[in-house]
């Protein structure tokens, strides 16, 4: 219980600013649902949050691993195409090349690790910017889907059993929150209490300051890198579960949702600083008022207007006591502060 | 010549492709197919200019297909009304710069970054257009169709346009002092501060100028089709970026000429057609694009380090 | 004729440290005033507040006689003064002509670009320091050395009345240097003034008209170079009363620990190294600024990996190429750059000292706090750290205690090689004593300590032996006790006199 006081009480001056972020994220959170509560019809009830839950696995998914990696002070662009691209070889995997359904998931995961593998290598080994690595994934895997599917193709007449997974509950719940809670807390876990979570962040904060204490860098940068891609192939699964097919379109667009969740959620898009709890907020907090304000029949390019906007609020937030104390401040001549590092 | 190594070895892939196509599938080369082919890419080259200027100074714009598509429609709608060329022109471009000028404010004055500050943009404009026309078309004047001339004419004013601007940019790249002042922004903003060059303010520039580009670009579109599709644009911040990066433009700044660029678009709007035309499944393009822009990337890793070394 | 620069009594503390106690100093026109004294003398301060980045915070400053108050570094470069530092801001895409350019033609983005003009000032710019600078060439592609002449070109560009030039040989070969020295006498011989920082006693005779001697933020002394020699000069940069108690070693070292031989690192100039540090030994490694001492440390840590001769540890050879086999090793590296490398500020004091610790304190890779925490409060106990809690961000701490952090980060992977860079940079007196018996209680332990200072009684004081290294390599090896021109003499490279 120290730690958990102490982790979020971490970075003092620091703290402050993501103590606000994230309670903001909650009142925000809180003020969404009862306002929907008041005005949307069945908006409060258990099976209209099981349809939150299940619509937001899939993304939910692909925040909470986006979360490592922008910790790194990384992105990854590609995982949206990476989970069509999945979902397609799944479908594939087991109508055409006659595998069972357990032996084709497996076969998935392996290869979106394999496909995080090349984000990994292009990234953490050889160096290159992250952006255009997986912008340039980004077209790869899905292009590949398209490819595969000669662009019409589609799996269907998946066997219920598979599609219980994707539409049925499991003990009280949507059967994939069950596959999204572990993984929600492995990475939580991974972040936060573990030492690797702890590289993340040296890492995304100094990243020659992590090398110069010893930590493996390469390996920690690859390692998320490859988890991303696991992760987006078991969102293919759940997603072709839950949509009872799998389309080469599927996932579009996911990444830049994923990745609103995790800046939402108080992550620094340069690193280092942010948490997984924080990401959940973000991913619930869309996920509520997508599904609230249809709720309240508002039309659903509302809710992706109010969503930008929120985005860009919780960003400025912090910077615009910033930007009044620098229009403030005399033109010329402010003394740079100084280090006592360096005092002659 | 060592300086432009790249922008030549695209140039030169480029030339083989070509080369190879005229080749292999003569067909391409047909004048008509081939003419409606480079104006379908004019916009994209304005574009992918205006984002190659974005990136020399060390940031990035994802929101500009949302731009395109919101000037489009914003077109579309004025030409409906009966507003004639110029005006439209006119408007349509100051009304892409004020929506650039929106994410340069929130990137140079409040310093937030680009990349995040474009996503919402993007989105935004994007449901905010969803929301307003609810997919509907909007049907053009006849008049408008091609400018009011053939197709071929319109086709040949188009790409004229688009060259036009290309060498216009392309000088003004080299002797236009606020362009430099991007470069030099780009290369080390705090040497730019120092030199009293003020990066804020070029930052800030930079996304307006992108916002007209996109405006300007969005016209060239519309005179293309009967009706202007509200989803225009889909994808299209994708394929400047990949034409500007393949073109030799470092994300980090600082470096990479149009040129450069104008091949690199060239390149990749090849790709589609060379495939139809050698019997590839079309269905490639993607995956192609995206192998083009890792190899690019990786091609400048793997020279940079032997540089350093 | 008035002074370009005056002085009088200049007063600039940094908290605790108080970097420049009255400092006059005066330049006059067409004259090259060499301005002497060891790291943490005062010299970069003194130049910080001249050029307008650091305001003083007693004192009074004269601009060819007219006072100046409130100086910002706009202008500061306004009224003509200007400063080559190593680091320089030029712009690495951009060509040299281009780099210039913008330095120099008006700064409005409205306007054609002069390429002209501009080709023509740098090509005239170039030739009159004589380099072979292309000056279509891309910035990043020269050396450091001819980044600076870049720079130079600039200040003399901007007409330039006052120039500061701070160790501008550092890394020149000798033919650069005659061009250097060449452009020096023409600025003199046009009237500007030119401060010049160097530690090299030659070229101040060389070149300069007076040299001022700094010593712990003082003016020591004003002089003609030609009416003093380079003994008085050395004596004047390290004479002082000893007010830092230095423990004296307790027992006599044991076995050799780290021993390299004929080690040598292409990529950082280092060559040719053969040193041995043994165990409960404090070895000093002396030297000027760029003399390769961090290279070697960063060499045997692993950062820039040996390419030549053989490290061994405890008599057995180890191949070390990587900071995690250094310390898989036992050798443990507290960096200089302590705000960058030491300690990551924005983390916990706790995270940074179990930074280097991971795989032996968190089995398995999860995180232990109980056990963390008290590792931490101990070392903080132990090393005496001051702050509000384990918790507290590194970036709370003052100088010494973040230095503390760091020698604890180290500590905790309980090496047999400990190497110190400047442990005591930009700590107060009172923390630099606390550091001083740590290290000496370290040594008793059995620890080999090799410590790279410029802080020559530090190194004095707190050595067994003192090893100085120069371009690279090692010059010469003192034992304990001997005296502080000795050993400049060897970092300078004065041919050492008779019985002195």
């Amino acid at each position: 219980m120290a730690l958990a006081e102490s982790t979020r009480k971490k970075v003092r001056p620091i703290g402050l600013l993501l103590f606000r972020h994230e309670t903001i994220l909650l009142l925000v959170l809180v003020g969404e649902w009862l306002y929907f509560n008041a005005v949307g019809r069945r908006f409060g009830t258990p099976d209209n949050t099981f349809d939150i839950m299940r619509h937001s696995a899939e993304i939910g998914l692909l925040a909470l691993v986006m979360t490592p990696i922008i910790l790194t002070g990384g992105i990854d662009l590609s995982v949206g195409s990476l989970l069509g691209l999945c979902a397609i070889l799944f479908g594939k995997l087991w109508r055409d090349g006659g595998l069972s359904l357990p032996v084709a998931a497996g076969c998935t995961l392996l290869i979106g690790a394999c496909a995080g593998g090349l984000n990994a290598a292009l990234i953490a080994r050889l160096r290159l910017p992250a952006l255009i690595v997986t912008l340039g994934t980004y077209s790869l895997f899905r292009g590949f889907a398209e490819a595969i599917t000669r662009g019409v193709d589609t799996f269907t007449n998946f066997p219920d059993s598979f599609l219980a997974l994707g539409q049925n509950r499991f003990a009280g719940l949507p059967a994939q929150v069950w596959f999204f809670l572990p993984v929600a807390i492995g990475i939580w876990m991974l972040v936060h209490r573990t030492s690797f979570g702890r590289s993340f962040r040296a890492i995304g904060f100094v990243p020659d300051g992590a090398r110069f204490a010893g930590l493996p860098v390469e390996r920690r940068v690859a390692l998320v890198y490859v988890l991303a891609g696991l992760v987006a192939a078991l969102a293919a699964i759940i997603y072709t579960a839950r949509l009872g097919q799998a389309k080469a379109d599927a996932g579009t667009g996911y990444e830049l949702f994923a990745i609103t969740a995790v800046v939402l959620g108080g992550t620094s898009i340069f690193g280092g600083v942010g948490s997984v709890h924080g990401t959940l907020l973000g991913v619930a907090a869309i996920a509520v008022l997508n599904n609230g304000l249809v709720h309240a029949r508002q039309p659903r390019e509302v809710a992706g207007m109010l969503t930008g906007a929120l985005l860009l609020a919780a960003l400025g937030a912090s910077e615009i006591p910033k930007l009044l104390a620098r229009m403030r401040a005399p033109r010329h001549g402010a003394a740079p502060p100084l280090s006592p590092n360096n005092p002659s | 010549m060592r300086k432009y190594s790249r922008e030549l070895t695209v140039a030169g892939v480029l030339c083989v492709l070509l080369l190879a196509l005229a080749i292999t599938a003569p067909a391409f080369y047909e004048p008509q197919p081939l003419l409606s082919r480079l104006a379908r890419e004019a916009p994209t080259l304005i574009l992918a200019c205006g984002i190659a200027l974005v990136m020399v100074s060390r940031q990035i714009d994802i929101s500009i297909g949302s731009l395109f598509a919101v000037s489009s429609v914003c077109a579309g709608l004025l030409a409906a009304a009966g507003w004639p060329l110029a005006a439209v022109l006119g408007i349509t471009v100051l009304f892409g710069a004020g929506l650039g000028a929106v994410n340069g404010a929130l990137v140079a004055g409040l310093r937030l970054p680009s990349i995040v500050v474009t996503l919402a943009t993007m989105v935004i404009l994007r449901e905010g257009l969803r929301w307003q026309q609810q997919g509907a078309f909007i049907n053009l004047p006849d008049s408008w169709q091609w400018f009011g001339l053939s197709q071929r004419g319109g086709q040949i004013t188009l790409i004229s346009c688009a060259l036009l601007a290309l060498f216009a940019l392309a000088w003004a790249s080299r002797n236009f002092a606020g362009i430099r002042f991007l470069y030099a922004v780009g290369s080390n903003a705090e040497a730019a501060r120092l030199a009293g060059l003020r990066p804020q303010w070029m930052t800030f520039a930079v996304f307006v100028f992108m916002g007209a580009l996109a405006g300007g670009a969005a016209l060239m579109n519309v005179v293309q089709s009967p009706q202007v599709d509200p989803k225009s644009g889909t994808g299209l911040e994708l394929k400047a970026i990949a034409a500007a990066v393949v073109g030799g433009v470092a994300v980090s700044g600082g470096r990479g000429n149009l040129w450069g660029v104008f091949a690199g678009v060239l390149l990749l709007a090849s790709i589609n057609p060379a495939l139809t035309y050698l019997h590839v499944e079309a269905y490639w393009e993607k995956a192609i694009q995206g192998a083009v822009i890792l190899l690019a990337v990786v091609f400048d890793g793997l020279r940079n380090q032997r540089e350093i070394s | 004729m008035a002074p370009l620069l005056q002085l009088h009594n200049l007063t600039k503390s940094f908290g605790a440290v108080r970097a420049l106690r009255g400092v006059s100093f005066d330049l006059q026109p067409g004259e090259v005033h060499a301005l002497l004294g060891e790291n943490g003398a005062g010299k970069s301060t003194l130049i910080k507040v001249i050029t307008g980045a650091h305001a003083p915070d007693d004192g009074t400053m004269e601009i060819e006689g007219h006072a100046v108050a409130h100086l910002s570094p706009a202008r500061a470069r306004s009224l003509g003064i200007a400063c080559i530092y190593q680091q320089p801001a030029l712009f690495p895409d951009l060509s040299v002509a281009e780099n210039i350019g913008l330095r120099l033609e008006k700064s409005s983005p409205a306007h054609l670009v002069p390429w002209a003009e501009r080709r023509e000032r740098a090509r005239t710019l170039l030739d009159r320091i004589g380099g072979e600078i292309d000056p279509t060439a891309e910035v990043r592609t020269l050396s450091m050395p001819e980044q600076q002449l870049v720079e130079i070109v600039c200040a003399l560009g901007a007409g330039a009345r006052i120039v500061i030039m701070d160790e501008p040989t550092a890394s020149l070969t000798q033919k650069e240097q005659h061009l250097l020295f060449a452009v020096v006498r023409d600025l003199r011989a046009h009237g500007v003034g030119v401060i010049y920082i160097s530690h090299r006693l030659e070229e101040i005779f060389a070149l300069a008209d007076r040299v001022t001697v700094l010593r712990d933020g003082q003016t020591v002394g004003t002089n003609r170079v030609d009416e003093i020699d380079e003994t008085a000069m050395i004596r004047m940069m390290v004479g002082r009363e000893v007010t830092l108690i230095h423990p004296p070693p307790q027992n006599a070292p044991g076995e050799g620990v780290l021993a390299l031989a004929g080690v040598g690192c292409a990529a950082s100039g280092v060559r040719g190294i053969d040193l041995e540090v043994r165990a409960g030994e404090v070895v000093g490694l002396a030297g000027l600024v760029g003399a390769g001492r961090t290279e070697l440390a960063q060499t045997i840590f692993g950062l820039t990996p040996a390419d030549a001769g053989e490290i061994k540890l405890s008599g057995q050879r180890v191949r070390i190429d990587s900071p995690r086999a250094a310390v898989e090793q036992g050798i443990a590296y507290v960096p200089e750059d302590r705000r960058r490398h030491g300690v990551i500020l924005e983390m916990p004091i706790a995270a940074n000292v179990t930074m280097a610790i991971h795989s032996r304190i968190f089995p398995g890779g999860w995180l232990r706090s109980a056990v963390e925490r008290k590792l931490t409060l101990d070392f903080m106990r132990d090393l005496g750290v001051k702050a509000a809690g384990p918790e507290a961000p590194g970036g709370s701490l003052s100088g010494g205690n973040q230095q503390k952090i760091a020698l604890a980060r180290w500590l905790a992977t309980k090496p047999r090689v400990l190497i110190l860079d400047e442990p005591t940079q930009g700590v107060d007196i009172g923390a630099k004593s606390e550091i001083y018996k740590i290290i000496r209680q370290l040594a008793a332990e059995g620890l080999a300590v090799l410590m790279i200072s410029s802080d020559l009684p530090e190194v004095l004081g707190m050595s067994d032996r003192i090893l100085v290294m120069r371009g690279g390599t090692i010059v010469a090896e003192f034992p304990r006790g001997a005296e502080a021109h000795e050993v400049m003499a060897a970092a300078l490279g004065q041919k050492q006199q008779e019985a002195a």
